[in-house]
Parts: C-alpha cells; structure tokens; sequence
C-alpha cells in the first residue's frame, strides 16, 4: 500500500516538474534554485522506491529512505501551520490538499507504515537466525 | 548503525533517482539556466497570455490608466493599504467562489495583478486563473505592494 501510494505520488510530479517546483518554492524555506532541482529529482525517488517496496526489492533500503522523506515533511508541515502560511502541499500533484493537521496526520500514519517495513524485516530476520 | 548493504543501496537509489529525473527533464533545466523561470514555475508557452512587468512598466500603466490593477492579497491586507484603484480579488477566496466573474471584468483590457513582493506567488496563482477565464492581456507586477509602496506611488486605503 505504503509502495503505491508513492509512486501515484511520485508519477502525479513527474508529469508536472514546474507545478511541484511552485509547490516547493511556495513554502519558502529553500532557495529558488533548490526548490527547482528538488522537484526533478524527488518525484523519482518515490517512485524508484515505491516500485521496490512493491516488487519487494530493497525492501528496508526503500522504506528508510521514504521514512526519511516523511520525517523531512512532517518537519516542513509543522514549520509551514507555525509560520501561518496558507498553501497546498504539492504532495499529490493537482490532488493535493492544504497544509495542515490533517496533512500531519496522514504523513504520520505513512511514516508509521514505513518505518514498520524497515523494522519489520529486521525482526523476521532475527527469529530466523535464533532458529539455526 | 546501518549495514554497509543498506548504505549500498541507499546510494544506488539516490544515484538513479538523480540521474533520471535530471536526465528526463534536462530540456526544463537547459531552460531554467536561460532564464525563462525567474520569477515563477510556469511555462510561458503553457500561459501565452501572462507577462511578468517591472515596476517602471506598472507606473505606466498606472500613470496612462490603462489597466485595471488587481489586488490579490487577503481582504485584511488590502484593507490596510493598496494601490489606487485597485480591485481586491483575493486568490484564496477567488478558489471558493468565483470572484473573477462577479467583477465583469472587459476581456480586452489589460490586467495589472500584484501582490505582498517578490516572496508571494498569489498573484502567479491569479494570473494563472484569469488566464483561464481567457482575458488577453495579464501583466504580473512581481515587485508588487513592497515596491509599490517604497516607491511613493499613489495608494489609497479605502475600498476602490
């Protein structure tokens, strides 16, 4: 779930580089130049990594950079509500909807997916080296 | 903390990641260098009908009454000061209802939006809108009320 949901995400960017470097610049927090580079190169990260976590490759590879971007947006979400800037967040392409709590809430309970992929495996990865 | 595995792969992602998006989108980036993003993320060909002015070009504008200035800012904003004359049509507010058409704008006259400065993208957001209600002339005075205002040019903080 956590896989497609990212690529959605990531593809709604990718056929709109400019409509998501707006999205980026909107918050500002990062240089113009930045917020332009960030937005051609971001929408491919989430795709390559939601396709892994799909397909099951670089399973804890994928969902810790995914739980970093996450982590990295709550932190832009909760700087966006305490400067009181009224934006969409960009993060679903035209789809997308404002910053705020709700947007929090969902990031979060993505980020708890995530990073339950990431530890999940490790733990399957112990019960089976205390078998042997 | 992490395995060298991880690591490996983390780089492999980044690294591919990069390679593509600056690879499939290296015509947006030959533009960008040239200039054509400088004020905002829009493509030119995309909105024909948008042009970004400086303040000399709004002050002419202004000065030969030529345009209708539109205020894009919070009602609260405009409220404490604008340029005279101006309309008011917040873009926040434009999203909910439809401003545009309850002020009859004349479709071949040309349009002045402006906002806060250089910092605020309403006035884009705007502009873009009124592209779609297919006005022919819309000029984005990207320096806005800041420049405005530094200026000494004509204000008003009444309701135009």
């Amino acid at each position: 779930m956590v896989g497609g949901i990212f690529i959605w995400a990531g593809l709604l960017k990718i056929f709109d580089p400019l409509g998501f470097a707006q999205a980026i610049a909107n918050y500002r927090v990062f240089p113009y130049w930045m917020s332009f580079m960030l937005a051609l190169v971001l929408p491919w990260m989430e795709v390559i990594c939601g396709a892994f976590l799909v397909l099951g490759l670089f399973r804890r590879s994928s969902a810790l950079f995914l739980s970093l971007f996450l982590v990295g947006f709550l932190v832009l979400i909760v700087s966006t509500i305490a400067r009181g800037i009224d934006i969409d967040c960009g993060c679903f392409g035209r789809f997308s909807q404002k910053v705020d709590y709700k947007l929090l809430l969902t990031d979060g309970i993505l980020l708890f997916f995530s990073l339950n992929i990431f530890f999940q495996k490790k733990a399957k990865r112990r019960i089976t080296h205390s078998k042997f | 903390m992490f395995s060298r595995r991880i690591w490996q792969e983390l780089l492999f992602i980044a690294v591919t990641s990069t390679l593509l998006g600056l690879g499939v989108n290296h015509t947006l980036i030959r533009r960008y260098v040239q200039g054509e993003f400088k004020e905002s993320f829009f493509s030119s060909a995309e909105y024909p009908s948008i042009a970004f002015i400086p303040l000399a070009e709004a002050e002419e504008l202004f000065a030969r009454g030529e345009a209708i200035f539109i205020d894009s800012r919070p009602e609260e904003d405009y409220g404490k000061g604008h340029i005279l004359g101006a309309l008011n049509i917040p873009f926040e507010e434009q999203k909910k209802n439809d401003l545009i058409a309850r002020h009859s704008l004349p479709q071949d006259q040309t349009l002045v939006v402006y906002c806060d400065g250089d910092e605020c993208q309403s006035s884009v957001e705007l502009a873009k809108i009124l592209h779609q209600h297919d006005f022919a002339s819309i000029k984005v005075f990207f320096g806005g009320w800041a420049e405005w205002i530094k200026a000494g040019l004509p204000i008003s903080v009444e309701n135009d």
